[in-house]
């Protein structure tokens, strides 16, 4: 029973929610996200008995699979999870079914009402459905109204819909698909995944925030000079080029994750824990979010895209070589850029925000970084005295670390920064859940906590708006700059923060 | 936030009458008025409230009766104590304070309102039926069945129209039998019942079999009651394969948080297979909550028990550990001033570990009620030592209770169907 792997006093300590009867239904369910993401975490969900015994997952898609064809893709892309847990799998692939639907034919869309009744017989899921829209976006808006044709949206307390992200692709956009799923269901029945907020230490960053004494009060402008938001990849585009060629760095990561990164970093303390209390009060801070300069961005946004590198031996490509990418192609890998948040809290506090594709390391990071002391007493081993840092670290090595000056080992009185670290493996020593687990028992649980409401994703993408009419009317204004595979990220991009005396945070 | 009465007086109705009564009043026809019936779940309560009862009569305590473990009647328990000449340590509301107090002379009354009285952690949740079986003092009064249908005010999360009604049976013991046949047709199949024997475990039991039957989700609380009565009663229900949830386990969960927690750290793993004692004081004369403890620590760890014996407020027994080593189990009441309202806390816990090649562990974990001095002695120098405090838990029994409803979890804790056998056999 003892194991070095898992602490024997700590199972079952969590009292997790109970999910109620359902059936999930995945719209989408032959494309990459299906096997990739969601039935891997059904499945984890599914060993730690956090699925209910009356539970049903119906895959559908265009594809004329039956349920014997998708139980059997399934099993193959799971494989070396199946290996590791044969007699689970057994008993979870029973709760897997397939039923053809092109979300555009109606008479689909009705056989799908007669097959979501058959499983309420066969499995007692009681008409509870959770209906997750993993198409493509353009199928967002149809793919909701064809529901609510069917009347499947009808009961608000039995039935749901998690859309995937991007919901739009601008304010407009953002704002017209807001208007159609809210009149095929409540917005209390819409919920718009973003997977970084299933993330273990992106929730921490609230209970950093919101359970110790000690952060609040120099959480604000008074204490905090600079905070730097970074989300790098080590990867390319990989196959996702004909996505990616659309959307770019800006869409794809930042109006999403890193914008809620800094709506948790930023947010003001809600009154509760409570799925409006929180949410009104990220949203709160987005509408208070600009960029540095809305009327020349290009003075607070630097645009990049990844070359060739890499060594002789691992040659890399550069995006343009990327099969599937235009050769000419201006679509940004790499984006940075300034903000601020006109509110009492962070007036004149810079935020630096960045992401890339391609960079020299694969991290996640939020680091604020505190005043320096007024007055410098002492020599400081590194010239000058470093300025205390707190670093959260979101992936990978999930924890935090607070940089801080002690005095060098020595006769002398010289300061040298070190750093206090706490990090979740050594810890805890239990691997996190994956983002998808929390969200998908969190949708299936219909708590939207972690979800993003109307008026969050509508004021995410008002603050990149000005970027985006830019980006679209008079690109030559945002110039995308190469930069070499596995390396930060472009020239102009420490020069954005040498203007104001700064450096990137070189992890 | 105060507990919250119903908004309507409860209309007094001939119990045969309340079935159709309540039938109607959830009708189609009749949801326009009075809104939807909530599709949630029904409580059945258990109220006896025997130590308010009698402190009332003896104008010990101001009515109204509640039922509702309020500050005033813990303080009047409290001083009932010291009338009565008990000794400190006596858990305010214990059965020895009842029978204190059910000597002592009076004829005071004060409204009863059992039942009508709504924590609000139970009306956020929505219940759809509250039935309080509500016995009196006096063993010859007659059956009262009093209904009120109940909507929640807005700021408890009400503005929907998701509805509930309550449900009072009061009277002596033999009225209250009578009134089990309103009971089947107020319980619908379609949504969960939840029966909370509010009361002492060894008390009523026929009236306990009639309510608590296996299909409902039971609530009890292993500290209230003869601790063999206890512990038999969980072991018993946990066995029959129904969904028992124990307040007292509950009250455990911080010492079994705070004891995992000192083990997170992966290079502290491996001392847990070196266990070769283990200490336990709890308050005063009621070993449930310690024994649960110290099962749920055999079981988790994989010790089998060899031997067992009690003898006045002490328990020793020896396991072994699965590579055969023994552990030593020691489990002690120990006298305190001020005891808690819950019989039997955890005072304080010391886990010893032994490896065969390294330095040796000692955890020792105390109440935040007090020190652990006891446990501190002994000799434990040469060991690494870890110490924390535990925060005692000062929910109210609502509370408890609320939590367990809104878990929604319709099965026992496999951790505590584990632990209730053996906490049963190591009493003996």
């Amino acid at each position: 029973m003892v194991a070095t792997i898992t602490n024997p006093l700590r199972v079952g300590l969590r009292q997790e929610r109970v999910i109620a009867p359902q059936c999930l239904v995945i719209f989408g369910a032959s494309g990459d996200l299906t096997h990739r993401k969601l039935v891997p975490a059904l499945f984890e969900l599914f060993k730690q008995r956090r699925l209910p015994s009356e539970f049903a997952l119906l895959g559908c898609a265009r594809r004329p699979w039956t349920d014997d064809v998708f139980r059997g893709k399934m099993a193959e892309a799971l494989a070396p999870r199946i290996a590791e847990n044969p007699a689970a799998w057994d008993q979870f692939v029973g709760k897997l079914f397939y039923e053809p639907v092109d979300l555009q034919k109606p008479e689909d869309v009705v056989r799908l009402g007669g097959r979501l009744e058959l499983i309420d017989q066969q499995c007692a899921t009681r008409s509870n459905r959770t209906f997750y829209l993993s198409v493509s976006p353009n199928f967002y808006a149809s793919g909701c109204r064809a529901l609510s044709d069917a009347g499947l949206l009808k009961d608000p307390k039995r039935s749901r819909v998690v859309i995937e992200k991007p919901f739009g692709r601008d304010y407009g956009s953002a704002q017209a698909l807001n208007k159609v799923v809210q009149t095929c269901g409540q917005e209390n029945q819409i919920f718009r995944i973003d997977h970084y907020l299933g993330k273990e230490t992106v929730q921490n960053i609230m209970v950093l925030r919101f359970a110790n004494t000690i952060f609040e009060p120099i959480w604000n402008r008074n204490y905090i000079s600079s905070v730097q938001i970074t989300a790098s990849e080590t990867v390319g585009v990989e196959e996702r080029a004909g996505y990616y060629e659309s959307s770019g760095a800006l869409r794809d990561m930042v109006q999403n994750h890193l914008t809620q990164m800094l709506a948790i970093t930023a947010m003001e303390p809600p009154g509760r824990f409570d799925p409006e209390a929180i949410r009104n009060e990220k949203a709160k801070v987005l509408q208070a979010a600009h960029l540095a300069d809305e009327l020349e961005p290009w003075n607070c946004c630097v645009r990049g895209q990844y070359g060739p590198g890499g060594t002789k031996d691992n040659p890399l490509a550069g995006y343009r070589q990327e099969p599937g990418v235009e050769p000419n192609s201006t679509t940004e890998t790499y984006v940075a850029m300034k903000l601020f948040i006109d509110n009492w809290r962070w007036q004149g506090v810079p935020f630096y925000v960045r992401t890339g594709k391609r960079l020299a390391k694969r991290l996640s990071e939020v680091v604020l970084t505190f005043r320096e002391a007024p007055v410098h007493l002492f020599d400081a081993a590194t010239g000058g005295p470093t300025a205390n840092q707190l670093i959260l670290r979101i992936q990978p090595d999930e924890g935090a670390e607070f940089r801080f000056e002690v005095k060098s080992p020595g006769s002398g009185m010289r300061s040298r920064p070190i750093d206090m670290e706490f990090s979740y493996d050594e810890s805890f020593g239990e691997p996190s859940d994956e983002g998808y687990v929390r969200l998908l028992a969190d949708a299936m649980l219909s708590d939207p906590t972690l979800f993003t409401r109307a008026d969050e994703v509508e004021a995410a993408w008002r603050l990149y708006t000005p970027l985006l009419e830019l980006i679209e009317d008079s690109p030559w204004q945002l110039p995308i700059h190469p930069y070499e595979s596995r390396t930060w990220g472009p020239a102009a991009a420490d020069a954005l923060l040498a203007r104001d005396g700064l450096l990137w945070r070189r992890p | 936030m105060s507990p919250q009465l119903t908004l309507q007086t409860p209309l007094e109705l001939v119990p045969s009458e309340v079935p159709t009564y309540l039938e109607q009043l959830w009708s189609p026809e009749q949801q326009g008025s009075t809104g939807t019936g909530a599709s949630t779940f029904c409580l059945l309560i258990w109220q006896p409230a025997w130590a308010e009862q009698h402190l009332v009569r003896s104008g010990r305590l101001k009515g109204p009766i509640t039922g509702q473990q309020t500050s005033d009647l813990i303080a009047a328990g409290r001083q009932a104590i010291t009338e009565a000449d008990l000794p400190l340590s006596t858990p305010p509301l214990d059965g020895a304070v009842i029978e204190a107090v059910a000597r002592l002379q009076g004829d005071a009354t004060a409204e009863d309102l059992r039942g009508q009285y709504i924590d609000p952690a139970l009306s956020a949740l929505m219940p759809r039926r509250l039935i309080t079986l509500a016995p009196t003092v006096a063993p010859s009064k007659g059956l009262e069945t009093l209904v009120a249908a109940y909507c929640p005010l807005p700021e408890e999360g009400g503005g929907t129209t998701a509805c509930g009604d309550v449900v009072v049976l009061r009277g002596g013991d033999a009225a209250l039998q009578d009134g089990m046949t309103i009971l089947e047709p107020l319980l619908p199949a379609s949504m969960p019942t939840w029966v909370w024997w509010n009361g002492f475990l060894d008390e009523a039991p026929e009236l306990m079999a009639r309510v608590a039957c296996t299909s409902r989700r039971l609530i009890i609380d292993s500290a209230v009651g003869q601790p063999r009565q206890c512990l038999e009663v969980l072991r018993q229900r946990v066995e029959s394969g129904q969904a028992v949830n124990d307040l007292n386990w509950l009250r455990l969960r911080s010492w079994r948080e705070t004891l995992a927690m000192v083990f997170d750290p992966p290079d502290r793993r491996d001392a847990l297979s070196h266990v070769t004692q283990l200490d336990i004081d709890v308050e005063g004369h009621h070993p449930a909550q310690g024994l649960l403890l110290a099962a749920w620590i055999a079981d988790r760890l994989g010790w089998t028990l060899d031997s067992a014996k009690t003898i006045d407020e002490e328990t020793t027994a020896q396991f072994h550990r699965p590579d055969g080593t023994a552990v030593n189990v020691h489990l002690m009441g120990v006298p305190v001033g001020q005891p808690n309202v819950h019989a039997g806390q955890i005072v304080g816990m010391r886990l010893i570990c032994q490896p065969d090649n390294g330095k040796g562990v000692c955890v020792i974990l105390c109440a935040d009620s007090g020190g652990c001095m006891r446990l501190e002695g002994g000799g434990m120098a040469n060991l690494d030592l870890h110490e924390d405090i535990v925060p005692v838990q000062h929910a109210t029994p609502e509370m408890d209770v609320a939590r367990l409803l809104g878990g929604g979890h319709d099965s026992t804790n496999p951790l505590l169907a584990a632990a209730a056998p053996l906490a049963a056999k190591l009493l003996g």
